[in-house]
């Protein structure tokens, strides 16, 4: 097993630039997963990991060794795809033994490393079957199964579980935890679902437009957001963003929301002054009803049982979602006064930068 | 049946007011007949006359009812028998070589190569060009004095003077078969293209992960993927060598001394060449059966490949 580490990683299509200067670290044994809406460049990035792409600039390196331009097999990845890439006219013995009898693999280990492959994704009585006779997630464990039996350094997964159903996407991101658990392996996992991302992953790489937005822990995303991107990206529902007005930077940040409500922040100021126009970010489970902070009209309530997502905005055009109690007293088109605590406030410069917390929840490992 | 027919009917009814003035079964007729028709005419009525033919001495001066006698003489005419054998090997040979250059041409037409849309198109003319004016060409290139295959040779030193392709037994008969191949081979090279771009890119990607080379990859994925095709191809163009009349008749009218006579050049000659519409309908029946078990083979041979390559 292995570390890898992308130095200075930049991709261009033509006179496209699709990746930008990217450059990340990531530990041995470490499950990694890149996250980021379409076309953000995840996929591009996976595949010149693979040696599917060639990287128009910079560096592979897996274990310390520098595999930039050796081989897929020489690189010691293998992959998974989103549409699995099973070969139908095969059994599934054969589509898993594939990439050993490719090696010319002795019978006798090849059976042995096939079956216990099976053994652990639980498929040894599907063998003699054709992936048509399978399931989704059947394929899926196929598709995973011709991965780990060439034991490679480091497992890529391209969106495997898009073309599950959601009851089934949720359990295979289980059985996918449990399987880097077993094989203490280095995974790198490309998803575009915020929730496959923060579940399964060590830490989380998010993308946007080819570049790295941040690289860390899923709680150090949601708590520490670095830009107004991966705030609004992590989370769910998403991050309320409201536009204010700074007042004061002495003693935290004075602003006034807009729809007038003010507020005392304990963020950095050095990089802001009075007058400047700042986001306010807010998530929906941060908020309380009470009789002080802003006025959100509420449009729509969905009532979840346990808890009520209200759909609404401030002075009209400010969208403000909020994740209230299950029993809330509330009406579609009435308004509600929800407050907010100034230590739960992320604030956000005129370019998305984040002004750093000051007091913030400790991490959870 | 009765479900649609009722719909029908109370579709008329609806639509026009009008009570069905024809029974049910009437309608039924009108609209299965012109197509009975047109295969009773096209298909039923020849192959029934030819089947009847065969029984009968017949020619310009009448028919004669004569049994099996046709079919006795060819049992035991050694020159059949040579017939039979030479139409099989043409068949084999020419299929065999418009199967292999067909698989070769399309895997490079679905290479990535630059200008890969103009070879694609330039490989159609063969098979666009109507087939006599093809042959013609191909005649003047056999030329032995103005032919360009002769001329070459000649300045090579491999022959000492003119060298007529056509005039002699076996340079004749490999003459029709690569003018035979010349003209099969596009058909069969773009429906294997077809096949082959229809094979998903990521089982390569997977493949090439795996570290399996070009020639793995073709041999393992590429080949069991368009199977189906490669059988289907493999019949249709049996079926059409087998039948491939109008190239030898132009080349060579089945000569020199036979040599390219093939089942259906003999049935020609002999029915409409030498007027014996009895003998030459007793060949035509014996193709028939020939290319019937041959598609029956074939039917046996597409589910066995589709069990095993899994159908799509």
């Amino acid at each position: 097993m292995a570390t890898l580490d992308l130095n200075s990683i930049s991709k261009s299509f033509g006179t496209a630039k699709v990746l930008h200067d990217i450059s990340l670290a990531i530990e041995d044994k470490e499950f990694v997963v890149f996250v980021g809406p379409s076309g953000c460049g995840k996929s591009t990035l996976l595949r010149i990991i693979a040696g599917l792409e060639e990287a128009t600039e910079g560096k592979i390196l897996i274990g310390g060794n520098d595999v930039s331009d050796a081989h897929p097999v020489d690189r010691g990845i293998s992959m998974v795809f989103q549409s699995y890439a099973l070969y139908p006219h095969l059994s599934v013995y054969e589509n898993i033994a594939f990439p050993l009898r490719v090696q010319k693999m002795e019978k006798g280990e090849l059976d042995q490393r096939v079956k216990r492959a099976a053994e652990i994704l639980q498929l040894t009585d599907k063998l003699d079957l054709k992936p048509g006779q399978l399931s989704g997630g059947q394929r899926q464990r196929v598709a995973i199964g011709r991965s780990i039996v060439r034991n490679p350094k480091v497992f890529l997964f391209d969106e495997p579980l898009s073309n599950l159903d959601a009851a089934l996407r949720g359990d295979m991101r289980v059985e996918l935890s449990q399987l880097h658990r077993d094989l203490d392996a280095t995974m790198v996992y490309v998803t575009h679902d915020q929730v496959e991302a923060m579940t399964m992953a060590d830490r989380i790489v998010v993308l946007n437009g080819g570049r790295v937005e941040q690289f860390g822990t899923p709680m150090e995303l949601y708590h520490h957001p670095a830009t107004k991107f991966v705030a609004g990206f992590i989370g769910q529902p998403n991050m309320n963003f409201i536009p204010s007005t700074v007042i004061d930077t002495a003693n935290g940040l004075s602003v006034e929301l807009k729809g007038g409500h003010k507020m005392v922040l304990p963020v950095d100021t050095t990089t802001v002054s009075k007058g400047d126009i700042v986001e306010v970010g807010v998530r929906p489970e941060d908020v309380t009803i009470g009789t002080t902070g802003v006025e959100v009209e509420v449009r729509v309530l969905e009532r979840l049982g346990g808890a009520s997502i209200s759909y609404g905005s401030i002075g009209g055009d400010t969208r403000f979602c909020a994740s209230l109690p299950g029993d809330v007293r509330v009406k579609e088109g009435g308004s509600v006064t929800l407050e907010i605590k100034p230590e739960d406030c992320h604030v956000f410069d005129a370019n998305g930068y984040v002004l750093r917390r000051q007091a913030a929840p400790e991490l959870v490992a | 049946m009765s479900d649609v027919t009722q719909s029908i009917k109370g579709g008329v009814k609806h639509g026009t007011a009008r009570r069905n003035i024809l029974p049910e079964g009437v309608f039924a007729w009108m609209l299965v007949g012109p197509a009975m028709l047109f295969i009773g005419v096209i298909v039923a009525w020849p192959l029934a006359e030819t089947i009847r033919l065969s029984f009968m001495e017949a020619g310009l001066g009448g028919e004669k009812y004569v049994g099996l006698a046709n079919y006795e003489d060819l049992v035991s005419s050694r020159k059949f028998h040579q017939t039979i054998v030479r139409t099989f090997y043409w068949m084999f040979l020419s299929v065999a070589l418009k199967l292999i250059l067909g698989l070769i041409g399309a895997t490079l037409l679905n290479a990535a190569i630059p200008g890969r849309a103009l070879f694609r198109v330039l490989i159609m003319p063969p098979w666009v060009i109507p087939i006599a004016i093809g042959c013609i060409g191909w005649l003047w290139l056999y030329n032995g004095y103005f032919g360009i295959l002769s001329g070459v040779a000649q300045k090579l030193g491999i022959v000492d003077g003119p060298f007529e392709f056509l005039a002699y037994k076996t340079s004749a008969f490999y003459s029709a078969i690569v003018t035979d191949v010349w003209v099969g081979v596009p058909m069969v090279t773009l429906f294997f293209l077809a096949a082959m771009q229809g094979v998903s890119r990521d089982l390569y990607e997977a493949a090439w992960v795996d570290g399996a080379g070009r020639w793995y990859r073709f041999r393992r994925i590429t080949i069991p993927q368009i199977m189906p095709v490669i059988v289907s191809m493999s019949l249709l163009s049996a079926i059409f060598t087998f039948n491939s009349f109008e190239i030898i008749w132009i080349l060579t009218e089945g000569g020199p001394r036979g040599a390219t006579t093939t089942l259906i050049v003999d049935t020609y000659k002999t029915a409409i060449g030498n007027y014996k519409f009895g003998e030459g309908s007793a060949r035509a029946v014996i193709i028939v059966i020939l290319l019937g078990l041959f598609s029956l083979a074939y039917l046996f041979f597409l589910n066995k490949v589709n069990k095993k390559y899994g159908a799509k």
